[in-house]
Formats: C-alpha cells, structure tokens, sequence
C-alpha cells in the first residue's frame, strides 16, 4: 500500500513540478492524435457522408465491414503497418519504422472507420428535407452538401471525438510502429507500460492521471454535445 | 413563348415503372397565380418538385422561360424561384439564420441581409423573431418563417405546396393575403398546389387540375366512381346511386366527371336532346365570385354554378326543388 502512495506523491509531484519529459510526451501524444484524427476526418466524413446519403449496391455489406473494422484490434493493425513499412516490406526503403509519421499512419487506420462509420448513421439521420430546402434556396451543390453537414454538427463532431479518444489512448500500434523512442516517438501510452515494467511507477502513474484527465475531458465533451443535440 | 414562366411538354414522370404524372402539354403565364388542385396522389407535389428542377423528369422537356431546363445549369435556374416544402423545414439555427440563407447563398451583403429579414419578418406578422432558435418555434410560426424565407429571395416564381394545410384560419387569410400582394406589387408567378376549392377559386386567376398525373381539362368537382353498363349501343356509368349517360368509350373507365359549368339549371323539366336529367334539392349555397354555387342532391351530390342574375331570378334558394339536365358528351370519362 504505501508502494502505491508513494507513487502517486511522486506522480503529483512531477505533475505539478511541470516536469519537461512528461509534458514532452504529453504534447507529442496530444500533436500525432490531432494530426492523425485532422487526416481521418478529411478522408473519414466525406467516405461516411456519400455511403451515409446514397443508396446503392453493397451498402449494407458495407456498413457492416466499417462498423466491424470499428474494433480492429490494435495490434493488428500495428502488425499490418509494420509489415509494409518494415525494412523488407513494400514500403520498406521508404524508412519510415520507428518514426511518428508511421505512427500517424497506424493511428490513421485506427481512426478512420471510426469516422467513417460513425458519419454513416450521422447523415443517414438526416431529414431529406434539409437537402430538398437548401436547393429550393438556391444552394449550389456544394452548399447543399455543407448545409447537409452543418445539420449533422453535433454527431460529426461526436464522431471525431470518439476516433480521438480511441487513438489517444491505444498502445499496440503506436509501441510496434513507433517504437517507443525516447525524445522522438515516445507517447503517454507507450511511456506506462515501459516505465511501469522498469519499476518507475511514480513516472507512470503521473502519465497515466494525465491521459486519464484527456481521455475524461474528451468524454465529457461528447457527453455535452449529445446533450446538446437532444 | 417569352410569355411562358414554364412549358412543359411530353413529360412524365415515373418511379419503379409506374408513372405518376403523364402531362402531354402546360403553359404557366408571367405573373399570373394558379391554384393546382387535385385528390390526393393526383401527383401535385411530384410536378411542383419537378418544376421547381428539385427531381428530374423521366421523359419529355421542362422550359424556364423558354430555355430547355435541361441544357443549362439547373442551379442557376433554381435560383429565381423558391419552392415552400408541405411541411416546411427550418435549419437547426435562429430564424434570422433560416431567412438570411438564401441571401447569403446569393452573395447578399450581410447590411443587405439583415434589412431584408427585418422586412419579411414583419411581412408574417413575426417582428423581432430574428434571434429565436428554430427549434423553439410553434407549427403555425415555422410555417410563417418559410414563407418569410422564401419571400426574403425576392423570387419570380412562388411555388408552395398545399401552405395552408396545417394552419390556422388566421394564417390562410394572411398567406393569401400577402400572395395576391406580392404577385400585384412584383408580377411573381405563383403556384399554389391546394386541396381547398374554395381557396383555389378565392386567389388563383387560373385552376389547374391534376388528375391521376394527368391534366384535367376543368376542377373534376362532379367526380364519381363506378363503372360502365353497355345496353346495346347505350352507355351508362353506375355510381352506385345513378347512372348517368356518356358516350361510347373504352371499357376501362373507373371515374367520370361532370364540369359544374355544362349542368343546366331549371325550375322545370326541360326537353332538349341532353341525355340526362335528374331533379334534386339544392342543400348548399355559397358565393363563387362572379358567381352562385349551388349543391343538389340528385341522389348523388351534384355541383353546379349559376348566374347571380338567374339565381335571383329563378328565386333559388336553399331546399328548392330543381332540374339539372347535362349532355353525355359534356361527361368526362378516365
């Protein structure tokens, strides 16, 4: 027992110190999640948006591979990536294992079906009406799909939020892809298990109430957004 | 043709194979107000969509001032008219958010815009609605933003489907109150696609009546279903009540109509060569404009209309005994 509260002293106290390896791990984690979850949106909310709004052959085939891949384990996908990217895969020479762009690629995986399905039921949700009023408006095409999107506001950003959470907080990919570089491609995720193998529980702990703090206000924030939505 | 807002020409329209409208030819002048009229499936909605450039056509040709809807950029075109949706939708933001759209749409500068939504606000009786959320608003009040919305465009054409369906008396009044303004202040064409005969009548300079997709010649007011009886070479529709004589037709007929207009009123029976006569109360009375409406129960009821002249006359009034006498060829048969 005292083992533990000694760790979280030592965890508070680095916390508070604004101890400068944490927070570089920190901000590292906080800037590959943004960046991955800034590309999945971009190719995540379109993809979603037209399977969401048309019908078409294979839909549901479709819907259900999305919704599936939702769970991909992460470690799988970490597998998949390191295979192509490794020194004898595919895209072996391009270097890029153990960097944080193979990291954004693995977190990219992760988060698209996510998006993807999640933007599906957000559109699919939406009163045909919306789209048939902002054309009697006089909307252009793209308008008229902006103001689709803009109806959707709530459950997008819900559906970026929860790609968000589920990248931040995974270790697989990021420690088989990334990993788990000191200064260059160390995260919250990869930090705890490694320090807390080494003993360092103290430093662990501290990293573990930070990434529980993120992961808390990321549901708080979709927990008000769906509040606000109903 | 420069007279024509719309031409349409051998269009149809149909979903899964089965056609919903079959419209041969339709004109709709400048600046004039039509009431489209019709039972319910008659396909009114699928043509204002259709004219509106909301739903393409199956076949045929839709003309916006006499340019083929189909060569150009339909948005553009989509620009100068507005369509009220039956049961209108208003985005998730404030009203002025709803009416501002159309404007911003348009490149309206935003001084431009708020004056603009001032105005319409005022228009239907909604002043200083502009901050409210959309969500917080009655039935009666969305209906009353769309159409503020709409007008804030400034369209050439108005198109509206069946606006007054869910509202109160006080809204009709005003609705129609403000289309027959804005059609004598700015010329716009107006549309109005409507189950209310009366209202119809009341604004439109001319009625259109749909019928099973297809473009009735007159309102189908004397409308019966039933089916033909051949005796020898006689032809005779049963509604169940009467039968009624009409010429030689194809054998699929389930409905004919009989236009108010070609039914002669008389106190006595009159002998002329029209095949049918029937005699019956009057039990409704209303005034028509430059006209009197006049129901008989003939065992079916029976719409008519007289002269204000004859029916002052004729001392008509209601429960008065009275002969109705039409020709066969006047019945119209689908």
């Amino acid at each position: 027992m005292e083992y533990i509260l000694e760790g979280i002293r030592q965890a508070v106290r680095l916390i508070f110190s604004l101890d400068r390896e944490i927070f570089s791990i920190v901000l590292f984690s906080l800037k590959i999640s943004t960046i991955s979850i800034f590309l999945s949106s971009l190719a995540g909310v379109p993809v979603g948006f037209i399977i969401g709004t048309n019908e078409f052959l294979g839909k549901k085939l479709l819907v259900t591979i999305f919704n599936t891949l939702m769970a991909f384990p992460t470690v799988v996908v970490g597998l998949l990536v390191y295979s192509f990217i490794s020194r004898q895969g595919p895209l072996g020479p391009l270097g890029l294992l153990f960097t944080p762009q193979a990291m954004v690629i693995g977190q990219f995986i992760l988060a698209t079906p996510i998006i993807v399905a999640l933007t599906i039921s957000a559109t699919q949700g939406i009163d045909p009406r919306v789209k048939l009023t902002a054309m009697t408006l006089g909307a252009s095409p793209l308008r008229t799909v902006t103001t689709i999107l803009s109806e959707a506001r709530f459950a997008l950003t819900a559906a970026v939020i929860a790609g968000f959470g589920r990248v931040i907080a995974e270790v697989g990919c990021a420690m088989m892809v990334g990993g788990n570089i000191r200064g260059y491609t160390r995260t919250m995720t990869t930090a705890i298990a490694l320090e807390t193998s080494k003993g360092e529980f103290g430093f662990g702990l501290s990293l573990g109430l930070i990434l529980l703090a993120v992961a808390f206000s990321v549901n708080i924030l979709l927990h008000w957004l769906q509040l606000r939505k109903s | 043709m420069d007279n024509f807002q719309f031409e349409v020409r051998e269009m149809t329209k149909a979903y899964n194979g089965k056609k919903v409208l079959d419209i041969a030819h339709l004109t709709i002048k400048k600046g004039r107000i039509y009431g489209m009229m019709g039972p319910n499936g008659a396909g009114k909605t699928t043509l204002l969509y259709i004219l509106s450039l909301l739903l393409p056509p199956t076949s045929g040709k839709i003309y916006f001032e006499g340019v083929d809807t189909y060569k150009v950029n339909q948005y553009s075109l989509r620009q100068k008219m507005t369509l009220i949706l039956q049961n209108p939708l208003l985005f998730n933001t404030t009203v002025e958010g709803n009416i501002a759209y159309g404007l911003r749409v348009r490149g309206v500068e935003e001084e431009e815009q708020k004056k603009r939504v001032k105005e319409c606000l005022k228009l239907v009786g909604l002043d200083s609605f502009e901050k409210r959320r959309a969500k917080e608003l009655s039935g009666g009040e969305i209906q009353r933003v769309a159409i503020a919305r709409a007008l804030a465009l400034n369209p050439m054409v108005l198109l509206l489907d069946e606006p007054t369906a869910n509202v109160d008396r006080g809204s009709v009044a005003l609705l129609e109150k403000i289309l027959k303004e804005l059609n004598q202040r700015f010329k716009i064409t107006v549309i109005l696609a409507t189950h209310d005969i009366n209202q119809a009548y009341r604004i439109s300079d001319e009625v259109i009546y749909l019928f099973e997709g297809k473009i009735a010649r007159s309102p189908l007011e004397n409308l019966y279903r039933g089916r033909v009886i051949k005796d020898k070479d006689i032809f005779l529709f049963d509604t169940g009540k009467i039968q009624i004589s009409i010429l030689p037709e194809r054998d699929e007929v389930n409905h004919i109509s009989i236009p108010p207009e070609d039914i002669i009123v008389s106190i006595k029976p009159i002998s002329t060569s029209a095949r049918n006569s029937f005699s019956g109360k009057i039990f409704h009375v209303s005034d028509g404009g430059n006209s009197i409406r006049l129901g008989v129960d003939v065992g079916e009821k029976l719409w008519v209309k007289v002269t204000k002249k004859s029916f002052q006359e004729m001392r008509l009034n209601l429960g008065s005994q009275v002969y109705l006498t039409f020709k066969s060829s006047s019945v119209e048969a689908y």
